[in-house]
């Protein structure tokens, strides 16, 4: 019974913690102007969303870039993480530890070390200031999370029903979308989850590779949190926070199971 | 195709594309760092750049700084996040929204975060309004300075709040894979509920949670737009420091910067070693 | 996402017009210039934090250059000019010099120092500009910016003055000169600070008790003078460490940026906040974030004017683009725009005796916002800036000696 009650308590604290942080927010953007004391605003308006819904604030194409360059970078690294999660997955091979290393480093090393040498090189290669430089700049720490995620669901897979299918005169085509995704196919999900997700939160390495003018969302918030415009800043974070909230709930309604659906991907 | 060719002809794109960019980037930043920038005339390679911060107070206070946040954020994160796993583990009531809510706090980039932590917690936020009707502070000055603090404490709240979420499920992830048999074999030779937990669970746990701290670490020793946003004018916390160096319009203070990201990037490396002997089993596959 | 490929596509195409050779296009008439920019993109990097400033450049200016000119403007919203003169230089270093990412900057003193002293400026084109006989040369304060010749390497775009706000229903008479305000801080502990320099707005406050150190700026103006500063500096880093106690947070910290300043003075937890451009005043009472009692002024041993430019990076290629909005930003037409409280509300950079009777009447029309002091006022005691050299010595010392 207390147990039952502490637990009941536990979970109360942590889902308001959870979700404080994104209360002001919500009100700000409704807000006009909300000073010290006033628990809520005196004035309420929509001009934040007005504005940030506008063609001038740029907030939407800003929306639409963020959500290109997230997309690319998805796929690109799926289509390379595939093979690598296979190799790591399924052989064993001398320097395996060498190769996870190096493909664990770009996860943990921070931007700020690499950007700067990055915005170099790729000036160099006519890079810079393009959608095409700043998904390859996004794919250094997104390859790490696609490549460990899938690799852990090669681990757990059998390759003998790959090879029964292409005895049975199957193209490698068909072996792959009717033996091989069907198996994999949750963690390829999840691992595109992560890429898309620490893509589209992507700050410093946008701004130093996309020059400023691959303008993605976390900028635009940015500049406006910079300047004190607390009301639009509360509806651009909304809005930045608003697609990631849909891809959950349409991964979450995907992997059916009691478990929280992100932990499957994480499982050793 | 041999079985030795094959799993690295099937690493190679991302072998060749992160090895092209990632270590193309750190190379140039190291060469950089150690004054070897021939376009503005600096063509002998020396140690002076590391020198130079090594021996600057203002330096050694931001390396400081950067490594109590990490730390603290990191210790905090990781305490809550094991005991959000162990909760999540139970069955009660509200079990599936709390679910949803850590998966939901994954997906709200880091900025995000800050700000509603910045509006929440300073002297004028959201707690202060509510300490003010409570009648416990008569103006901002009295509630307690949380954001542009000495202590970081709301860069941490910011690490804390973003990164229990992440570990928590990791470690919920392993204690699904914990077979039940162990915990029940203890409990059946007699012992407590913190016992199981202290010498049967929490050892399973670990590589998970030195993994996962590891990460959050990183990312909080490393990252620049929550400092800026929260941080006090002096110690600036050390990423943003190195930016401020990298955007000072004197050239001859690049090879500073990049000695500062390179120091970062060492930081790192020292993470990186403790995630493989914990993390990286010595054979994946038995 | 098809919208995303299409400006993906938009830009690529944007580079096949390229008119990256400044030295061809100062050869041209204003007409042809014209014609080479009909069809292209500008990239126009600007401080992105006011909602009505990029109102007015993505609406007003960005529909007129359409209209009229046929040229796209992409307004590259940024927090700092400082990276921008940062990229630059950077694509320079790199050997980048016909093909940077920048097409104008929206920028004056140290940060114009910078590009000029880096060569990193398009000099040497204005007389090109139709509107170039509304720009008064011969004025010190638009030829010089920060004390640097501006050498036909920019065009003025606003002319601003620093003043003070307070709200005056809390407080009602505010000290009106330098003396009187150290006085105030010291009388009411806590409720003064200023922004940390390098901080733009906090550098020009500290400027200011420099100049008060020095017993005005006349002593102060030309080339730097190390004598000189380390005479004032001594007196100025005395005065602004004994106000430190009395500070907010008892001055061990300082705000880092105008806007953290800002948000103290709207919660009333500081009674003054101050800045460069008045009307941002006038935009934060509009915005709610100030209340409407709030007034400005001035003091009366002068405030710090000058005027904000913008700059066409050498290696822009975009030349023609950037001109013709050059052009159209001096027009009277765009400058009483800006000029209107409920858009901007900023003092302009051309004489409005120069203008079209229907300007000249329109800026007559102009009702102030009442937070707003007005820039005639303001300009009664008005104080020159000094040379950039100064502005990083004053700042690199206040690190050293009173903000550690």
């Amino acid at each position: 019974m207390t147990v039952a009650r502490l637990q009941l308590m536990a979970g109360v604290v942590l889902a308001a913690a959870l979700i404080a942080p994104l209360v002001p927010l919500a009100i700000w953007s409704f807000a006009h102007g909300w000073r010290f004391p006033d628990l809520m605003p005196r004035q309420y308006s929509l001009a934040a969303w007005t504005f940030a819904l506008s063609a001038q604030s740029g907030v939407l194409s800003s929306l639409w870039t963020t959500f290109a360059i997230a997309g690319a970078t998805t796929v690109v690294a799926a289509v390379i993480g595939l093979p690598a999660g296979r190799a790591l997955g399924l052989y064993d091979f001398p320097g395996k530890r060498i190769v996870l290393l190096l493909l664990i480093a770009p996860a943990l090393v921070p931007a700020i070390a690499i950007a700067p040498g990055l915005h170099a090189v790729f000036l160099h290669l006519g890079l810079s200031a393009s959608w095409t430089g700043v998904v390859l700049a996004h794919l250094i720490p997104v390859i790490p999370y696609m490549t460990l995620i899938l690799a852990a669901a090669f681990a757990r897979f059998d390759p003998v029903h790959e090879d029964q299918a292409r005895s049975l005169g199957a193209r490698p085509w068909q072996v792959f979308r009717h033996i091989t995704l069907p198996m994999i196919g949750p963690s390829l999900l999840i691992g595109s989850l992560f890429a898309f997700l620490v893509s589209w939160s992507q700050y410093l390495l946008t701004l130093v590779i996309g020059g400023g003018k691959v303008q993605t969302l976390p900028l635009t918030l940015y500049s406006f949190a910079a300047a004190g415009r607390n009301d639009i800043t509360g509806a651009i974070a909304l809005i930045y926070i608003l697609p990631g909230v849909v891809v959950l709930i349409f991964t979450a309604r995907r992997i059916t199971g009691r478990h929280p659906s992100l932990a499957r991907g994480l499982a050793p | 195709m041999s079985r030795r060719t094959r799993p690295l002809l099937l690493l190679a794109p991302a072998l060749v594309l992160l090895g092209g960019l990632f270590f193309a980037g750190l190379g140039l930043g190291l060469v950089r760092s150690f004054r070897y920038m021939p376009a503005l005339g600096l063509d002998t390679p020396d140690l002076a750049a590391y020198a130079a911060i090594l021996q600057s107070g203002t330096f050694l206070a931001s390396l400081g700084l950067s490594l109590w946040i990490a730390a603290a954020s990191t210790v905090l994160a990781s305490i809550l996040a094991l005991g959000t796993a162990l909760l999540l583990r139970e069955t009660f009531p509200g079990r599936a929204l709390i679910g949803f809510l850590v998966q939901l706090n994954l997906t709200i980039p880091h900025v995000v975060g800050a700000i509603g932590i910045l509006y929440l917690v300073s002297q004028s936020g959201s707690f202060a309004r509510l300490a003010f009707a409570a009648g416990l502070v008569a103006v901002p000055s009295d509630f307690p300075p949380l954001t542009h603090d000495p202590l970081a404490i709301g860069i941490i709240l910011t690490y804390v709040w973003k990164e229990l979420p992440f570990i928590a499920l990791i470690l919920l992830a392993n204690l699904q894979a914990i077979p039940p048999g162990h915990e029940a074999a203890a409990r059946s030779l007699g012992a407590g509920r913190w016992q199981v937990l202290r010498h049967v669970t929490l050892p399973l746990l670990m590589p998970g949670l030195v993994a996962a701290s590891s990460l959050v670490f990183a990312f909080a020793f490393g990252a620049y737009e929550i400092p800026l946003l929260l941080g006090a004018h002096a110690p600036e916390a050390l990423p943003v420091a190195t930016w401020r160096g990298f955007t000072a319009v004197d050239l001859m203070h690049r090879p500073e910067a990049y000695a500062m990201a390179m120091i970062v990037a060492l930081v790192s490396a020292v993470l990186l070693a403790l995630y493989a002997s914990f993390a990286l089993p010595r054979r994946a596959r038995p | 996402m098809l919208r995303s490929l299409a400006a993906l596509l938009l830009l690529t195409t944007a580079a096949a017009a390229d008119t990256a050779d400044g030295q061809a296009l100062k050869a041209m008439t204003w007409d042809q210039i014209v014609e080479e920019a009909r069809g292209g993109t500008v990239n126009w990097f600007m401080w992105g934090g006011a909602d009505n400033i990029n109102a007015y450049v993505s609406g007003y200016v960005a529909d007129r250059l359409k209209s009229d000119y046929d040229i796209t403007l992409n307004r590259v919203p940024i927090t700092d000019a400082a990276e921008i003169v940062n990229l630059v230089l950077t694509e320079k270093e790199a050997g980048v010099t016909d093909a940077g990412t920048v097409d104008l900057i929206w920028i004056n003193g140290e940060n114009f120092r910078s590009m000029k002293q880096a060569d990193l400026a398009f000099c040497g084109y204005t007389d090109l500009f139709p509107n170039n006989t509304l720009v008064n040369w011969d004025n010190p304060a638009i030829a010089n910016d920060f004390g640097v010749p501006v050498d036909g390497c920019e065009v003025p775009w606003n002319t601003v003055q620093f003043a003070f706000a307070h709200d005056s229903a809390t407080l009602v008479d505010p000290p009106r000169d330098m003396a009187g305000l150290l006085a105030w801080i010291k009388a009411n502990p806590g409720r003064f600070t200023y922004p940390a320099p390098p901080d733009f707005t906090g550098s020009v406050f500290v400027r200011h008790v420099f100049y008060h150190a020095a017993g005005g700026p006349d002593a102060l103006l030309g080339p730097f003078d190390q004598a000189r500063f380390d005479a004032v500096a001594a007196k100025t880093w005395a005065i602004l460490n004994e106000i430190e106690p009395f500070l907010w947070r008892e001055g061990r910290t300082y705000p880092t940026t105008v806007t953290q300043l800002n948000e103290l003075f709207a919660n009333g937890e500081v009674a003054f906040t101050f800045n460069y451009d008045p009307a941002q005043f006038g935009i934060a009472v509009q915005a709610g974030i100030y209340p409407e009692t709030v007034r400005s002024y001035g003091l009366a041993d002068g405030t710090i004017g000058n005027t904000n430019y913008t700059l066409i990076p050498f290696n822009s290629p975009n030349k023609a683009a950037a001109m013709v909005l050059q052009n159209l930003l001096l027009s009277g037409e765009a400058q009483l725009e800006k000029a209107k409280a409920e858009v901007w509300g900023a003092a302009p950079a051309i004489e409005i005796g120069r203008t079209s009777p229907q300007v000249q009447a329109g800026f007559a029309a102009i009702e102030a916002h009442p937070s707003v002091v007005p820039a005639a006022e303001l300009a009664k005691a008005a104080l020159p800036e000094l040379q950039a050299d100064w502005l990083t010595a004053i700042e690199a010392g206040w690190t050293a000696n009173v903000g550690n």
